[in-house]
């Protein structure tokens, strides 16, 4: 079967499909086709019961789920007056959409002028930008405005903002009642000589709207005063600042960033300073002379020379009394009659591998030669060499093992200084991730962006996702005063700080209050025009039950002007 | 867990319902009130399984012509009447489409998209709705479907569910779950 899909279709409300209804039809077209009940004969036999019963059902029936909860509901084993209540909360009922709930504050409008014909582009100090067409606005009967409109505009960010407002952040949808988490709000009025105007058909003013919430998930709704419901209209664009992808890499960055800061340089410097004390203190040590060379006897069939040897030259060589140099193995060209020709120079110069071996050059007025010699000794020469080597040898791996005893003591004494500066080190690169991560976590909901968008009618636009209550902690909540009366109020609000939005109740006592106890919570509401609210503390006191919970709110009697003075009150 | 319609009624509700399906049975006029109840509830079940509102309005006509024509033969098994009138409404939905007289039609509200993702665990919201909305319309099976939209386009608890469908409530909510499961290992 071949499918068709609809995304978000427009909702067809209940006065739509009322129309449709016409039960007179449909019992036309049934007595056509059926012999009429009345004229069966058991319908005489039970018409008296049917009636009653029927009656009775109807009664039921009609009776309006407004005196159903007030029978039902546990307000009534407390001090209330059912038909005071119910006129209270019809009375409630019956207010506009958008019901600011305390007078005298609100978000202010901003109000911009604006020439039709010439359109406008407008930065606002919060960072939102819109973009006016020319010739964008047209009166209420659709004829196209010229000359200069004034433009109010307002914008709301938290919860105290939507909470003062009165706009509602709830959202039906197929009966089933969700709570906006905003991303950001606007509303947008326009008017000319005090008349409203509306956005010219095929116009439309684009909005950037700046936000502290980045995610995708949101969409974009608006208010829909008649309806009291929010129509969504798709979704929103993003547009990231171009300093955050800077940002971004900043942390992506970040395990040489600790690094590079002053905590870090200093544990670092630190540790430079010890590690070069430590290789003061070794140098300082005795120095332990160079191991002894093992003398090399003369071997029976090679030749040797005897040369006189400058000692300051070669020190090495004057050690041991009696130094001869043998002739290599590798002097391929050597023969013995070199020992018979007179030479005028016999000098000794360092060999192919220091040390150990020599280049004797041989030289007279006619022949030149270099040979490669190693120092021996023999007969008594080399007893006496190796027995100076003995002597020498065990002074000398004595003193090695004094050095290495010393410099073990001095590493281990600084060895436990330099854990204790690396621990150090370690620690701050855990508090920075800790810290990037805690900045990571927030930025997904504290990051700057703008939300685009394009309207074609003023109102006021939201952009968010639907979420549920909270969960964690539910009770049934009664709400009271200091006087431990019942408050008389209608609209209840749970801020849960962990998220942009309002969750709201209807009616005291709330029948099914729930919150999340790991989150911040508060809750507001007014009695009379008066603010009570719950503070986060007070919440955690109240225990889940299915039983009811006294919740006693705070009075505030502080009168506020301006949203920002009721922020600065509830610390937002 | 998603919230979910109110539907299911006290004893003292269904047998109150039960007298005035009593009294119409005697009397078509008295069915009015039941036409009055239940007019907007089948209206939108049929409506949401379709494109245009025409075909919606009448076939919900027929759905009550055929709930009066065929009201002697119901029998009160403890369950809404409203479960009745579904099921007559299911069936001639149904023959709209074999009839080729109405297309099948999936309306899908992105917030009972998120309502799905939520169900499934899933965080990654916004990366899965797109793939969500395309599985359920072009790979789900009718039965499959008709959980889905139920349970999370209408909203309507697992009790309810399974007495549209006549099958017990456990069945209702493995069958729901199985789905969201075949959405899941479809979504990686």
């Amino acid at each position: 079967m071949k499918r068709k899909t609809n995304i978000n279709r427009p909702e067809i409300s209940s006065e739509e499909i009322a129309k449709g209804k016409n039960f007179n039809s449909v019992l036309n077209e049934q007595v056509t086709i059926t012999k009429p009940f009345f004229k069966k004969g058991w319908f005489l036999s039970s018409v008296v019961v049917a009636t009653v019963g029927v009656i009775t059902a109807v009664s039921l029936l009609i009776k309006t789920p407004e005196n159903n909860i007030v029978k039902t509901n546990p307000a009534a084993t407390i001090n209330a007056d059912d038909a005071v209540l119910s006129e209270f909360y019809k009375n409630e009922e019956a207010k506009p959409a958008i019901n600011p709930p305390l007078e005298g504050v609100n978000v202010p409008y901003k109000i911009y002028k604006v020439i039709a014909e010439k359109g406008a582009t407008l930065d606002f100090k919060t960072g939102s930008k819109m973009m006016i067409p020319k010739n964008a606005f047209v009166d209420e009967n659709g004829k196209l405005l010229k000359g200069e409109v004034e433009l109010r505009y307002r914008e709301f960010h938290d919860a105290v903002d939507f909470f003062v407002s009165g706009i509602p952040m709830t959202y039906d949808s197929a009966g089933q009642r969700y709570h906006f988490e905003s991303a950001g709000m606007m509303e947008m009025l326009a008017y000319q000589n005090d008349k409203p105007a509306n956005v010219a058909p095929e116009k439309s003013i684009n909005i950037e709207l700046a936000s502290n919430h980045k995610g995708t998930e949101y969409n974009l709704y608006k208010l829909d005063t008649v309806r009291n419901n929010w129509s969504c209209l798709g979704k929103d664009k993003i547009k990231k600042e171009a300093n955050l992808s800077a940002r971004n890499e900043r942390f992506n960055d970040s395990p040489d960033a600790v690094q590079q800061t002053a905590e870090y340089k200093t544990v670092e410097t630190k540790k430079a300073v010890v590690q070069k004390e430590k290789e003061v203190k070794i140098a300082s040590l005795l120095k332990v002379s160079a191991e002894p060379k093992k003398p090399e006897e003369a071997k029976k069939d090679k030749h040797t020379f005897n040369i006189d040897v400058n000692p300051k030259e070669y020190p090495e060589l004057a050690v041991y009394k009696g130094v001869l140099f043998e002739v290599g193995t590798e002097n391929k060209n050597f023969t013995s009659s070199m020992y018979d020709v007179t030479w005028e120079e016999a000098i000794i110069k360092d060999g192919t591998k220091k040390g150990e071996n020599y280049l004797l050059s041989l030289k007279n007025e006619t022949k030149k030669y270099d040979i490669v010699v190693y120092p021996v000794f023999e007969g008594k020469n080399y007893e006496k060499a190796m027995s100076d080597f003995q002597g020498k040898f065990t002074k000398y791996n004595v003193a090695l093992e004094k050095r290495k005893v010393d410099e073990a003591k001095i590493e281990a004494e600084y060895q436990s200084k330099i854990i204790a500066l690396k621990k150090e080190q370690e620690e701050l690169e855990l508090k920075w991730k800790q810290i990037e991560e805690n900045q990571f976590k927030l930025m997904n909901t504290d990051e700057k962006v703008k939300r685009m968008f394009a309207l074609n009618s003023f109102g006021v636009y939201n952009c968010d996702k639907p979420s549920l209550y909270p969960k964690g902690v539910s009770c049934l909540a009664n709400l009271t005063n200091e006087k431990d009366n019942r408050l008389m109020c209608y609209d209840v609000f749970l801020v849960d700080r962990a998220k942009n939005g309002l969750f709201s109740y209807t009616k005291n006592p709330i029948v099914q209050f729930s919150f999340d106890p790991q989150s911040t919570n508060l809750l507001w509401t007014v009695d009379n025009g008066v603010l009570y609210w719950l503070k986060p503390e007070q919440f955690k006191t109240i225990k889940g039950s299915e039983g009811m919970s006294n919740l006693k709110m705070d009075r505030v009697d502080q009168k506020f002007k301006t949203a920002d003075e009721l922020k600065e009150f509830f610390n937002f | 867990m998603i919230e979910v319609s109110k539907y299911h009624a006290t004893k003292v509700d269904l047998a109150n319902e039960q007298g005035l399906v009593e009294a119409a049975k005697k009397d078509p006029k008295d069915f009015a009130v039941l036409y009055e109840a239940y007019y907007e509830p089948i209206f939108r079940y049929i409506y949401q399984r379709l494109d245009s509102k025409e075909p919606a309005f009448d076939a919900t006509q027929q759905v009550f012509l055929k709930a009066m024509a065929n009201l002697h033969k119901y029998e009160n098994r403890g369950v809404p009447f409203a479960s009745w009138l579904y099921r007559i409404a299911f069936s001639e939905v149904n023959n709209l489409f074999r009839q080729e007289k109405a297309q099948r039609t999936i309306n899908i509200d992105s917030v009972s998209v998120y309502t799905i993702i939520e169900e499934m665990e899933e965080s990654k919201i916004d990366r899965y709705h797109d793939k969500i909305v395309s599985i359920i319309s072009e790979q789900l099976e009718e039965d499959q479907l008709q959980l889905i939209e139920m349970r999370f386009f209408e909203k309507r608890s697992f009790k309810e569910i399974a007495e549209i469908l006549d099958i017990t409530e456990n069945n209702a909510k493995v069958k729901t779950y199985r789905v969201l499961e075949i959405l899941k290992k479809s979504l990686k």
